[in-house]
């Protein structure tokens, strides 16, 4: 157990370091420890506007969210799955070459990634925060205990999501069974006890009393949802060969108003047949949505009138950027190598096919303001909103060309996204919070956008394409 | 003749790695041209230069008149090319994967010139099979239509044979030659001196990086001398120079 742990450990470091230079990436959970660090002075500010405990509440929502976003980045879809455990040459992969059981892969490869994440998000965050807490007045013991809390926060997201995909794996009605549970049994103790069922998120109820039977109770559920998920796995087999009736040409033919046809065919394709349009809308859009939605309607009365859907529909916004992260990650340029293909015709077919999908933000942010009685405010909510994913996907296209799943780990190529991304998440909240109105002038995104995008264009057709 | 490749004086630098240094040679038209190579001599950097897939670092090459550095989608089009690792989508069929190819290339009547390839390659079983599915045999059949189902009049190929059980290598070798005898030009790199003997009319040698002997084969046939004799002497000379 402990070999193939640790040799998996190395080989994640490998695969990261290798791409980027070792102090490249080795500076990404210093940069993680450097904006928790100095975020923590901005607490004591913030918390004449906020309660702590709503305060508290917007971290274990952010870190319940990372762990479910680290869980779906490696484990849904079934290509993923099939990469991550057929045909990648991963020692995931052993389990055809050495006497060892998938099960037992699997569970390494789970406690594996929960460890490598730990260090390289998790606790460089919590050491800023705890570090910085002698100079804002906190004591260390309730800054210690927010590590704690917020670490089993983290592994809720990512084992929920493990236990997930693999129900998902093996029977789609059970998942949906499963979260019309969860729904309802939120919806249920809300009626019972007449509070937000947010509150009752055992790392959160940790936080606000630490009781060794709560931390017990914490631990339990983390178990057995790990333990479940262990169980219910299931590799897929790799070579069955079933046979499937052209897709491609009718496709092509339906998406001939298109720039690239081919392209666009080819791409919807693969997020249908991968599985991974359902998988990545629920887990890796729908999911962290509901979830942040369902913590940020605590703060409604903190924001501004009308604050809590536009700041909504910012974050809508840049989740839905990282479609472009759905689209490119079972490309690389190899495939293309041997076509008259440019890099910057398959990043404009990227992009494309990108657009397409921005329908599921754009109904997204609709019903949540019409849910919300926000109807009059829905044009320039959804505007807002997908003016962000078209800015933030242009910057990730030029930053990171193909690769925006890989080469989110250099530091230098994170930083400049964040400050680039960052001053227009900023400048526009502060609009919207004047007058939801001035929302609509984010439509003035749309240049920057286009320069990048251009600018992506020359810049990737000039470096040799990555093999990743 | 007309001379359809050109090198001259071609590098690539990887960091501090000279993968290909100031390598020089020009092939035919009709030629079966092969270049040699133990494993890490550089013949695949050479080929993804030649096909535009990477940019060199110094020197200049023409493929068919066309620039490699300046035009490489041009290169790309005009050439048919495997490849050393097959790599068709995973979620498109096979044949898919051909209308694609077809529709990026603008080949018209593709189902009836797939069909003529499914049928001779022995594969027309899998051509509704996930690419993902299929055996590393059958891949490289797939990559191999590709390549030629446009009749392109330089094929580039990395490896020709490798994954082929022996009759199908011994089909695709006498495609090989058939090819090059309707004037079209074929441009390979192996490391299997006995099939570069039996099936390329000129070789080129590489090491390390450099260029050690180009030449025909005929020249080394007609002095009574065998390639992978040759070869072995040329290599271990440099080697140990």
């Amino acid at each position: 157990m402990l070999e193939l742990f640790h040799a998996m450990m190395k080989e994640e470091w490998r695969i990261h370091s290798t791409m980027f230079g070792s102090l490249s990436f080795a500076l990404f959970p210093v940069m993680i420890f450097g904006i928790a660090f100095m975020g923590a002075f901005l607490v004591p500010l913030m918390q004449t506007t906020l309660p702590a405990g709503n305060l508290t509440l917007i971290l274990h929502a952010s870190y319940l969210m990372l762990g479910i976003m680290v869980g779906g980045f490696g484990l849904l879809g079934n290509e993923v799955m099939n990469r991550r455990f057929g045909q990648a040459s991963l020692l995931a992969y052993s389990a055809r070459s050495l006497p060892l059981k998938e099960s037992f892969i699997f569970s390494n490869f789970v406690v594996k990634d929960t460890v490598y994440y730990f260090f390289l998000w998790v606790l460089p965050f919590g050491l800023g925060y705890i570090i910085a807490s002698p100079f804002i007045g906190v004591s260390l013991a309730s800054a210690l205990l927010l590590l704690l809390t917020l670490t089993l926060a983290f592994l809720f997201g990512l084992c929920a999501v493990f236990f997930l995909s693999t129900v998902y794996a093996r029977s789609r009605p059970a998942l949906w069974l499963i979260l019309l549970a969860v729904v309802a049994g939120g919806a249920g103790l809300a009626v019972v006890t007449g509070t937000n069922p947010a509150l009752f998120f055992p790392p959160l109820l940790l936080n606000h009393a630490f009781t060794w039977t709560n931390l017990i109770g914490s631990c339990a559920i983390l178990a057995i949802l790990f333990g479940v998920a262990i169980a219910l796995f299931n590799p897929e087999s790799v070579g069955s060969e079933k046979n499937y009736r052209n897709a491609f040409s009718p496709l092509m033919a339906r998406l001939s108003f298109l720039p690239n046809p081919p392209l666009a065919a080819k791409d919807a394709i693969d997020l249908y047949r991968s599985g991974s349009l359902i998988g990545q809308t629920l887990f890796s859009f729908i999911l962290p949505l509901a979830v942040i939605w369902f913590f940020l309607s605590l703060l409604g009365p903190y924001f501004p009138p009308h604050g809590l859907l536009f700041i909504f529909a910012i974050t809508t916004g840049v989740i839905a950027s990282t479609m472009y992260t759905w689209v490119t990650m079972f490309d690389n340029f190899g495939p293309y190598a041997c076509l008259p293909v440019a890099v910057s015709t398959l990043i404009a077919g990227k992009l494309t096919t990108f657009t397409i999908l921005q329908l599921l933000p754009a109904i997204f942010i609709a019903v949540v303001a019409i849910l919300s009685g926000e109807i009059a405010f829905l044009v320039p909510a959804v505007v807002l909103g997908l003016a962000v994913s078209f800015y933030a996907v242009a910057v990730m296209a030029w930053l990171c060309g193909l690769s925006p799943n890989v080469l989110v780990y250099d530091v230098k190529v994170l930083a400049l996204y964040l400050i680039l991304v960052g001053i227009v998440i900023v400048l526009f909240t502060a609009a919207a919070f004047a007058n939801p109105y001035f929302a609509l002038a984010s439509l003035i995104l749309a240049v920057p956008a286009w320069w990048f995008v251009q600018k992506a264009k020359v810049r990737w057709d000039a470096v040799d394409p990555a093999g990743f | 003749m007309t001379i359809v490749l050109e090198a001259r004086n071609l590098s690539k630098t990887y960091g501090d790695v000279q993968a290909v240094n100031t390598v020089s040679l020009s092939v035919e038209e009709g030629a079966l041209f092969g270049l040699l190579g133990p494993n890490g001599s550089g013949k695949t950097t050479m080929i993804r230069m030649l096909t535009g897939q990477t940019r060199p670092t110094g020197g200049t090459a023409t493929v068919l008149g066309v620039d490699v550095t300046k035009d490489p989608v041009g290169v790309r089009s005009r050439v048919g090319i495997i490849p050393e690792q097959e790599t068709p989508p995973s979620f498109l069929t096979a044949m898919e994967y051909l209308r694609f190819v077809a529709a990026v290339r603008k080949i018209p009547d593709i189902e009836t010139k797939a069909d003529w390839w499914f049928d001779f390659l022995d594969f027309a079983d899998k051509k509704n099979v996930l690419c993902k599915d299929l055996s590393r045999g059958t891949r490289q059949k797939l990559m191999f239509t590709q390549a030629f189902i446009h009749e392109p009049a330089l094929a580039l190929i990395d490896e020709p044979l490798i994954n082929f059980d022996p009759i199908m290598q011994d089909l695709v070798k006498e495609y090989l030659a058939g090819y090059v005898k309707k004037g079209k030009t074929i441009f390979i790199s192996t490391h299997i001196l006995e099939v570069a003997e039996e099936i390329c009319s000129g070789f080129a040698i590489l090491h390390k990086g450099t260029l050690l002997h180009t030449g025909p084969v005929a020249d080394l046939t007609g002095r009574g001398e065998h390639l992978p004799a040759f070869f072995l002497s040329l290599v271990r000379k440099d080697h140990h120079a």
